[in-house]
């Protein structure tokens, strides 16, 4: 039993926004997305970082928390950073240091993409904070729906999707259990040097990947034995309902990307 | 050694939604050579206990004693040597491609030289009854097999106490005799055992000591017959045949294993024939 504070980790509580139909939820993270690229003014930015404050705010996920889903994505922001600081030559020249220039132009870019990123991120980390994974791939099923008649395999996607989100937290599990099973053998997983960690990995690693291939093996037998046989007629036990609420939350979704862009 | 937990608390995922309450003040001793054995239903904490008494979970609050000395104090790697811990389906940290391989593993990450390594696995593969399997690939073996390699695999520590959780989980009758056979051996041999079970008829096969656990706190701890006689809920088959007929025949006194209870039984039929 963990509890990972991590990118995509659903937090269960209640909330107006846990109680928003999932689909629409993705298509206002995906209006919110593609606005977060046709903004470029930095007021639009700061209208859209209010707007993802107040809906943070609205779900109900302590902010420490929040903050905790966009630990990972910091590293790739800072390098982001770093590279627009000294690789662009735009506006005027600040400061010289060998080959390497820092120009006006590159300090605002920089902090315009961290910005950019970082809103990115933490919109969807809205939507899957406050939706639960298996309505999260119900809803690309419904959305993606309109290809089947393309032959595109929309069911079979969801359901993959729905699996492999499902087991995130069952390897995760696993993989604790086979950590600490090892260290009662002596395993020691936090001395020596990168190589040596990566080798203390290793029996973790194999056992992991055994067991991986079991449960695959179960969960497919299981499946069939009770009936699953591809998403033809199946019906859903939760059923989705698109409210007036959720129909609001679109029209105020494009409002917001407008007004950035328009500010 | 004597192992003693004080007070012991654990959660899990406190400050999160998940939030569970595990250990709420456990105090508990483990005695130099006896077999403790811990019953208590799915999720009484007798799992969580097992992976504190050598500290692969540290207590929140209280704490676990080894002869006297804390043992946030000692080497981990000391400690892990010492207290050997076994856990649920152990076999699904089993990686190596070989038995002998995988046994292995532990005398080499305590330092001891390919002689004495093959030596302890030789040893320990003889005990558990599985010498014939050391040239195998583990994951190839059938459960029984697999539990015992895996059992084997701390054993090779030679630790000092043997930490069991549910060790015969799922197995067939004749394994779990033979589980069972290997516990008293050890004992004889001066290992303190700790056996964390739900199968109660066998805590009663084997234990000098029971604890029960519910809720994340000690219900009661003490001679088998002292707790199975008392906690009517908690008691075996053969204190559920006696229980009763004592009340008409108090000479039976209270046995708790199978062979005093049939000599018990045959002396009341014979006394009557």
């Amino acid at each position: 039993m963990t509890a990972g504070r991590s990118l995509g980790q659903f937090y269960p509580v209640a909330s107006p926004l846990h109680g928003l139909d999932a689909r629409a939820k993705i298509l206002d993270t995906g209006i919110l997305a593609v606005g977060l690229f046709l903004v470029d003014s930095v007021a639009g930015l700061l209208l859209i970082s209010a707007v993802v404050a107040l809906l943070v705010a609205a779900s109900r996920v302590p902010p420490g928390t929040f903050v905790g889903f966009l630990r990972p994505v910091v590293f790739i922001v800072a390098l982001t950073v770093l590279f627009q600081v000294f690789f662009s030559r735009e506006g005027e020249m600040l400061l010289r240091w060998g080959f390497l220039e820092v120009h006006e132009g590159g300090i605002t870019t920089g902090l315009f993409l961290a910005l950019r990123i970082l809103l990115l991120v933490s919109t969807a980390s809205l939507l899957t904070a406050t939706t639960a994974p298996i309505a999260l791939t119900d809803s690309i099923e419904d959305l993606l729906s309109p290809l089947k008649r393309l032959r595109f395999p929309a069911h079979e996607l969801a359901m993959m999707t729905t699996i492999a989100l499902r087991f995130i937290p069952t390897l995760h599990d696993e993989a604790q259990k086979i950590m600490r099973a090892q260290a009662a053998r002596g395993a020691d997983f936090s001395e020596g040097g990168p190589i040596r960690r990566a080798q203390a990995m290793l029996p973790v690693l194999v056992a992991l990947t055994i067991g991986a291939f079991r449960s695959a093996d179960e969960l497919a037998e299981a499946m069939e034995s009770r009936g699953y046989r591809g998403g033809e007629g199946r019906t859903r036990y939760r059923e989705q309902c698109f409210r007036a609420r959720d129909a609001l939350g679109l029209g105020a979704a494009v409002l917001v990307v407008v007004g950035g862009v328009l500010v | 050694m004597r192992i003693e937990a004080q007070d012991v608390r654990y959660v899990y995922a406190p400050g999160t939604p998940f939030e569970v309450e595990a250990l709420r003040g456990v105090s508990l001793a483990v005695e130099p050579d006896e077999v403790l054995g811990i019953v208590g239903g799915t999720g009484s904490g007798k799992s969580t206990l097992a992976q504190h008494l050598n500290l692969l979970l540290v207590p929140m609050s209280g704490r676990v004693l080894v002869d006297g000395v804390d043992a946030r104090k000692m080497a981990r790697s000391e400690l892990r040597r010492r207290v050997g811990l076994v856990f649920q389906f152990p076999e699904a940290a089993l990686f190596a491609p070989t038995v002998e391989e995988d046994v292995a593993f532990a005398p080499r990450r305590l330092g001891l030289d390919e002689e004495e390594t093959r030596e302890r696995v030789r040893e320990t593969l003889e005990l558990l009854g599985v010498s014939h399997l050391a040239s195998r690939f583990p994951h190839a073996l059938s459960g029984g097999e697999k539990r015992r390699v895996a059992i084997a695999g701390v054993l090779a520590m030679a630790p000092e106490v043997l930490v069991l959780d549910e060790p015969t989980a799922g197995l067939d009758p004749a394994t779990r005799e033979d589980l069972l056979g290997v516990v008293r051996s050890l004992r004889k041999g001066g290992t303190s055992i700790v056996m964390v079970s739900h199968d109660l008829d066998e805590v009663a096969e084997v234990a000098d000591r029971v604890c029960v656990l519910e809720g994340g706190e000690v219900q009661a701890a003490g001679a088998p017959e002292e707790v199975f006689y008392v906690h009517t809920a908690l008691a075996p088959a053969t204190v559920r045949v006696v229980r009763p007929l004592r009340e008409t025949h108090p000479g039976l006194g209270r046995p708790v294993r199978f062979e005093e209870t049939l000599a018990g039984l045959k002396g009341l039929l014979e006394g009557r024939g």
